[in-house]
């Protein structure tokens, strides 16, 4: 029977193996034919959802990766708005309340709150946590 | 029942105790990342609390250079068996 | 009533356990874990922290905020109760291995011994580890 998933993922990339490690899962998950429906970044896993992200060509791209997830899935990227203010990761909306003079969260990763990760918790039937 | 992930490294034993702590009979354990050094005979000591419900994850076994080092008693499970995993418990936990 | 019975009290009305291992100050993870118990709580959700291993060390007495300001956790302890986030778990195995009593700490907790932890975890509530 297909389930539903979310992913709490709250490692840094290119830092720690767990953003990797989450995104492989993700795919894994697919693969088995569930729905993977939220992947909620929090801590310092905020930062993979940095628009700026610029790895060398051979190496893998994670931010690209959770995009390609959106693509195939529909699956939402949420970023935690409190933990991503501090860490700098503001989409255009923030930059401007904040009057900073650059953003770098842009759409298919959204800012929003930790409401959003109980939400998850409550309505998928997986939760799985990555943390470094 | 849940399952139980660990990704650190045995010289973490706060993540093997705390796991160990709130896991029950027909809870397993993966080990991931760098708690694939756990899975070592040298480290089976640190696994008792877990009751031979132990898996590790293949891929990042290789990329170790420990296929072939793992002790008897810890099953090997490739990322799809991870995600079997998942499937078989409602809830899961990851210490780190 | 026994202890027993009020663990197993607790664990019926619950929603969400919040579980915290990590010591105040030096990282993110006490912060970021009562923000999201604060939440869950503000959400009508029914939330139980449990603290292990370092985690215990974020109850104790006499905390301040950091030279630069950085304003530690215990400011958002003091706010549990204002949310109604009164059951409060403590590992014993952890406070003795630190030498502490439960009136080192700035809250009335449950020490929780072995028996009581396994009690937790077979009611097979969501939990989120930090």
């Amino acid at each position: 029977m297909a389930l539903t998933y979310a992913l709490l993922v709250q490692g840094a990339p290119y830092t720690h193996q767990a953003a990797l490690s989450a995104l492989r899962f993700g795919r894994a998950v697919v693969e088995r034919g569930h729905r993977l429906k939220t992947v909620f970044f929090y801590h310092d896993g905020v930062h993979n959802a940095s628009a700026l992200m610029t790895p060398p060509q051979d190496e893998v791209h994670l931010a690209e990766g959770w995009r390609s997830l959106h693509r195939g899935q529909g699956t939402e990227l949420l970023v935690c708005v409190a933990a991503g203010l501090r860490r700098g990761l503001l989409d255009e909306g923030e930059a401007s309340r904040h009057g900073q003079i650059a953003s770098n969260v842009a759409p298919p990763f959204e800012l929003t709150g930790l409401g959003q990760l109980l939400d998850a918790m409550e309505h998928h039937d997986r939760m799985l946590t990555f943390s470094p | 029942m849940a399952l139980h992930l660990i990704n650190r490294s045995p010289q973490a034993e706060a993540a093997y105790r705390d796991a160990g702590a709130l896991f029950v009979e027909g809870d397993d354990l993966l080990l991931i990342e760098d708690a694939c050094y756990a899975a070592l005979p040298a480290a089976a000591d640190l696994l008792t609390p877990f009751r031979g419900r132990v898996a590790v994850l293949d891929e990042d076994l290789q990329a170790r250079g420990l296929s072939g080092r793992v002790d008897a008693r810890v099953t090997i499970v490739d990322m799809t068996g991870f995600v079997t995993l998942t499937e078989k418990h409602d809830s899961a936990m990851s210490w780190f | 009533m026994t202890p027993s019975q009020s663990l197993a009290q607790d664990l019926a009305e619950l929603d969400l356990i919040v579980v915290l291992r990590h010591a105040p100050h030096g990282s993110q993870w006490v912060r970021e874990g009562l923000d999201v118990a604060l939440v869950a709580a503000a959400f009508g959700k029914r939330v139980a922290l449990l603290f292990q291993g370092d985690g215990v060390l974020s109850l104790l007495t006499g905390q301040q905020a950091g030279p630069l300001g950085q304003k530690g956790t215990h400011p958002q302890m003091a706010m549990l109760e204002m949310y109604d986030i009164e059951t409060l778990w403590v590992s014993g195995s952890a406070l003795a291995q630190r030498g502490l009593m439960p009136d080192d700490l700035m809250l009335p907790v449950r020490v929780m011994d072995v028996e009581d932890c396994r009690a937790v975890a077979h009611a097979q509530l969501p939990t989120l580890v930090f």
